[in-house]
């Protein structure tokens, strides 16, 4: 469970989330919608603790991050498995060793075993062609697919949570991350996903939040998002009547 | 007041990342790997560029001085003064330049996007330290790899001035050899070979420091990656005047 208590934050004097509440269960498919600078991202960050709330709780399981030394941050962080916009892939590793990395970190896995497990895991997203190719080489969606599976290689998280997934992708391989998470989460994983994208946020998730001014305005179901007559919410809904009309 | 705030919270940033940055040598996980690869990227990738400024540099040097020298009927001095001026002040500051310039920009530039692209926020939520992993092995490959160049550069820079010296200033050679062995006293030498490793630890923390920092996308990896050459550059100045000034004072000589 992911609790956020009257939580603010702010980059410099520009206030981003300003005693923001709401909890989330680990089985839940929450999609996080907001416009660009709303702090969608930031919502993410504070989850996993890589930026500390200038006021408020952060309780993951009843427990408070926000106070946590970075040390101690490693059993949470564990516990997640983020996959940030554009996958966040390391230039200067090769696919392979890419999703090596976590193993490396966190097991003493030999070598060989190393390799079998990174085979298997690009073998279940169709990439284990490319294991020898470098991130430049990779399309978008290419990226992404190799990302999800990096951030699930060492450990099974209990919540996956994503950071703009099928931003900047073409309608196909938007559909192939779409399937991809929605396979992921088949076994009672819930995800958090952090994305202005509404037709994609409607295919993935059950609960849906909408950010502006760092606050929620509104945390409701599909129908409920749907009858909503918040202009900023309407905006957004008009991407997904292009979607139906085509 | 806020201005004055905020700089003085960089500056102990700074402080921080040096001092944990030098201090990752000691504590595991050792990147080895990382650190060949940034030695072979600072050392072996910037020894074309520090060989062809610091030959002519050398030649420039020697050009000028046998000109003045020849005026004043001290031309066999040539190599005396351009071996000191060499080994004591213009190579060290010369090749910290060339190296802030190359390597202190690709350090900002690489950690800049990295910062930008998430990388290094993966690193965290990987368990991994970030200054363990991208400060730690760039520090010691600026530490290691700046006084192997310079002390490359100087010998270079002392060839070009003796061609000089020998096939334009028609001087001998055998003097001007004699000249150099005579200016390489263990003082000359200390003086000239304790600036490099400091060079490179000021380059490396605050080319790192500068990257770590990067904000705002593609023109903020502009602005920190000029802050980060820049800041280098005045670093080695002032930190060249501070040390010429302690070393004349520690080995006695007298002015």
């Amino acid at each position: 469970m992911i609790e956020f208590d009257r939580v603010s934050f702010s980059y410099g004097n520009r206030l981003v989330l300003n005693e923001l509440s709401f909890s989330v269960h680990e089985d839940e498919r929450t999609a996080i919608l907001g416009g660009s600078g709303d702090g969608k991202t930031t919502i993410l960050k504070l989850i996993v603790g890589l930026l500390r709330p200038d006021s408020g709780r952060i309780l993951i399981h009843g427990e408070d991050i926000a106070e946590k030394a970075e040390e101690g941050l490693r059993d949470i962080r564990i516990k997640f498995s983020i996959v940030f916009q554009e996958g966040a892939l390391f230039d200067s590793l090769s696919v392979k060793e890419n999703v090596a990395f976590p193993l490396r970190e966190y097991t003493g896995m030999t070598e060989e075993e190393i390799d079998q497990k990174v085979r298997e895991l690009l073998r279940r997203v169709g990439l284990e062609e490319a294991i020898g190719h470098m991130p430049e080489e990779l399309s978008g969606g290419m990226h992404r697919r190799v990302a999800i599976m990096r951030s699930m290689a060492a450990f099974e998280p209990k919540m996956f949570l994503y950071d703009e997934p099928t931003t900047g992708l073409d309608p196909v391989s938007a559909d192939v991350i779409c399937k991809l998470i929605l396979d992921l989460s088949e076994r009672g994983r819930g995800y958090i996903i952090v994305t202005h994208k509404v037709f994609d946020a409607f295919r993935l998730a059950n609960r849906f939040m909408f950010l502006k001014g760092g606050r929620i305005v509104f945390d409701g179901d599909r129908q409920a998002l749907l009858g909503s007559t918040i202009p900023e919410i309407r905006i957004f809904l008009r991407e997904l009547n292009l979607n139906q009309n085509q | 007041m806020d201005r004055i705030k905020g700089f003085i919270g960089q500056l102990q940033e700074f402080y921080i990342l040096s001092f944990h940055g030098l201090m990752g040598i000691l504590r595991r996980p050792f990147y080895a790997q990382d650190m060949v690869e940034q030695m072979n990227y600072a050392g072996s990738g910037s020894l074309f560029v520090v060989l062809l400024i610091s030959l002519f540099i050398g030649m420039a040097l020697s050009l000028q001085l046998s000109a003045e020298l020849s005026r004043l009927g001290l031309k066999m001095y040539t190599g005396k003064v351009v071996g000191i001026s060499i080994i004591r002040e213009i190579g060290p500051v010369l090749i910290a330049v060339v190296f802030a310039g190359r390597v202190g920009s690709g350090m900002a530039s690489e950690l800049g996007s990295m910062v930008l692209g998430h990388q290094v926020d993966t690193l965290r939520v990987f368990g991994v330290d970030p200054v363990k992993k991208l400060v730690t092995p760039r520090i010691l490959s600026a530490v290691a790899m700046l006084p192997v160049l310079t002390v490359i550069g100087d010998a270079v820079a002392l060839f070009g001035a003796y061609y000089i010296a020998v096939f334009v200033s028609h001087q001998s050679g055998t003097f001007f050899w004699s000249s150099i062995r005579d200016i390489l006293t263990y003082e000359n030498v200390l003086a000239g070979s304790i600036k490099p490793f400091i060079f490179g630890y000021l380059i490396s923390c605050i080319s790192c420091y500068m990257g770590l920092s990067t904000k705002g996308g593609a023109v903020g990896l502009r602005r920190t990656t000029t802050k980060a050459v820049v800041i280098s550059f005045i670093a080695i100045i002032v930190a060249d005047f501070i040390m010429t000034r302690v070393l004349l004072y520690i080995l006695g000589f007298t002015l």
